[in-house]
């Protein structure tokens, strides 16, 4: 029995560390889209949260079997935990990738744009969190998970300098209001999504140590 | 509801201690106290070594629950805390196990009044071919119970949840009751000797879901008023009532701490193993 439970256990984590690979392509896929001419990219993102959405439902209800079935108790237990709170991040972040989509799909001249320099930084940034903590989500690696704290607070202040950026040009450039808000949105969007990796890199510590670290000052760097 | 009985038994003296001082934790406020004391202690079936070099404490008010695998020596200790072994031919100790602070395996120690202020609860339920009431009243009485018995036994079925059941046919053979309630009469029979600790030796093993849940919820009362030591092959079981989780293998104590931390992040790889079946 204990084997089968683990073999599923291992399913489950493999199968969410997919559904993290799909929603990393959807994110990469959105960035993209907002710098390029057209909305070939941005529908394809948007098409494709139906999918994330529909395994969403099918990993949480696996959770919850296995928890009503195994009871689970130590590792396996924050395991399962993990794995429910990860996915509903991760499904989240697939909303944030649609949602920059959307603007992108009215974005066609965004490289012209107030605040578009610091949004071109913020994206690489924010696509390499999200692919480091789903390594370490699938290694359960708590100390690589640990290295994203940092990045968080690097996205937060690009995000702060965007916003800057868009009120201090905006009303003095040529661009139209909707186009600003557009961009606005975008960065505000790539910064929740370094929000929910950090959300992510908490529950791998969790994972890897039984520690709840959310709402805690960060570790003061020696 | 009744109130507390008053009388009093006529207490042999179990040491130098006395007898006020000795009841002490009972009070109900006093978390955190030590009740048993274990140093270095040992139990030897003949040549073979049951139990290995345990330290630990019992601390008054809570529920400790012992866990391992069979044969790990967790029923071997809990019987060493009350003195169950001593019949045993062959069985020897070393180390210390104190009551209060008195080694209960000192010379000048009563066993019998060990085991009274120190009750113990089995694995099948054992009541005495016996009217409900009489199972009661017999040990309180031939320990010279001097209050009103029929008070006594009220107060001693209410806690252990089973007046409700039997206020009525208290003359009634207490074979006739269920598996469940034959149990919870029996720690009603431990209860109605005013003991400190209360041992429980796999207390739900035999007995079906409700039965069980019935005991676990009187364990959970019964800790208000009583130091519980439970020992239970169910995992789940000591994870619900338990405070503190002691993990035993192979006669050694690997490791003991509060039932949570013991539950979601054990110290010790081998209570992982065992808590998560990946054992052997």
């Amino acid at each position: 029995m204990t084997v089968h439970f683990v073999n599923q256990l291992d399913e489950l984590l493999l199968r969410s560390v997919r559904m993290g690979n799909l929603v990393e392509d959807m994110v990469q896929e959105a960035g993209e889209a907002v710098f390029e001419p057209g909305d070939r990219l941005a529908r394809r993102v948007i098409s494709r949260d139906f999918a994330v959405d529909d395994e969403e439902v099918k990993v949480e209800s696996e959770v919850i079997r296995l928890m009503a079935l195994y009871q689970p108790v130590g590792p396996d237990l924050r395991l399962l935990c993990t794995i429910l709170k990860v996915n509903n991040d991760l499904e989240r972040v697939a909303d944030c990738a649609v949602n920059i989509a959307e603007r992108a799909c009215h974005l066609d001249a965004a490289k012209d744009l107030p605040g578009a320099e610091t949004v071109r930084q913020m994206d690489p940034l924010v696509r390499r969190m999200l692919r480091d903590v789903l390594q370490a989500y699938s290694a359960q690696d708590g100390e690589a998970a640990k290295k994203i704290f940092t990045e968080e607070e690097m996205v937060d202040a690009l995000y702060a300098q965007t916003v800057k950026t868009i009120v201090a040009e905006g009303a003095d450039s040529s661009h139209e209001m909707a186009s600003l808000l557009d961009m606005l949105s975008v960065a505000k969007n790539l910064e929740r999504i370094g929000d929910f990796a950090t959300n992510i890199a908490e529950d791998v510590v969790f994972l890897s140590t039984g520690d709840i670290v959310r709402h805690q000052s960060p570790p003061e760097e020696s | 509801m009744t109130v507390a009985p008053t009388g009093n038994m006529v207490k042999p003296v179990l040491s130098i201690k006395s007898t006020n001082a000795l009841r002490q934790p009972s009070d109900g406020d006093n978390q955190g106290a030590t009740h048993l004391s274990i140093e270095d202690f040992s139990v030897f079936y003949r040549e073979f070594q049951a139990v290995k070099n345990v330290t630990m404490v019992v601390p008054s008010g809570r529920v400790t629950a012992i866990i391992g695998p069979s044969g790990c020596g967790k029923s071997t200790l809990l019987r060493a805390m009350n003195r169950m072994n001593d019949l045993i031919p062959g069985v020897r100790t070393t180390g210390r196990l104190c009551y209060l602070g008195v080694d209960i395996y000192g010379r000048e120690c009563d066993p019998v009044e060990v085991r009274r202020r120190i009750g113990m609860v089995f694995q099948r339920p054992n009541p005495f071919p016996k009217s409900i009431f009489r199972n009661i009243a017999w040990a309180p009485r031939i320990n010279g119970y001097r209050g009103d018995i029929s008070n006594l036994v009220e107060h001693a079925l209410r806690q252990a949840a089973l007046w409700d059941e039997v206020k009525d046919k208290l003359d009634q053979s207490a074979l006739a009751l269920s598996g469940g309630q034959q149990q919870r009469l029996c720690i009603a029979r431990a209860i109605a000797m005013q003991p400190d600790v209360l041992l429980m030796d796999e207390p739900c093993s035999a007995l079906d879901p409700i039965a069980t849940s019935h005991i676990e919820d009187l364990i959970d009362e019964l800790k208000k008023q009583y130091t519980v030591v439970l020992v239970t092959h169910n995992m789940q079981q000591a994870a619900r009532v338990s405070d503190r989780t002691a993990f035993m293998y192979m006669g050694e104590l690997i490791e003991i701490d509060e039932t949570r931390t013991i539950f979601t992040k054990p110290k010790k790889q081998q209570t992982e193993d065992y808590i998560t079946g990946r054992f052997g």
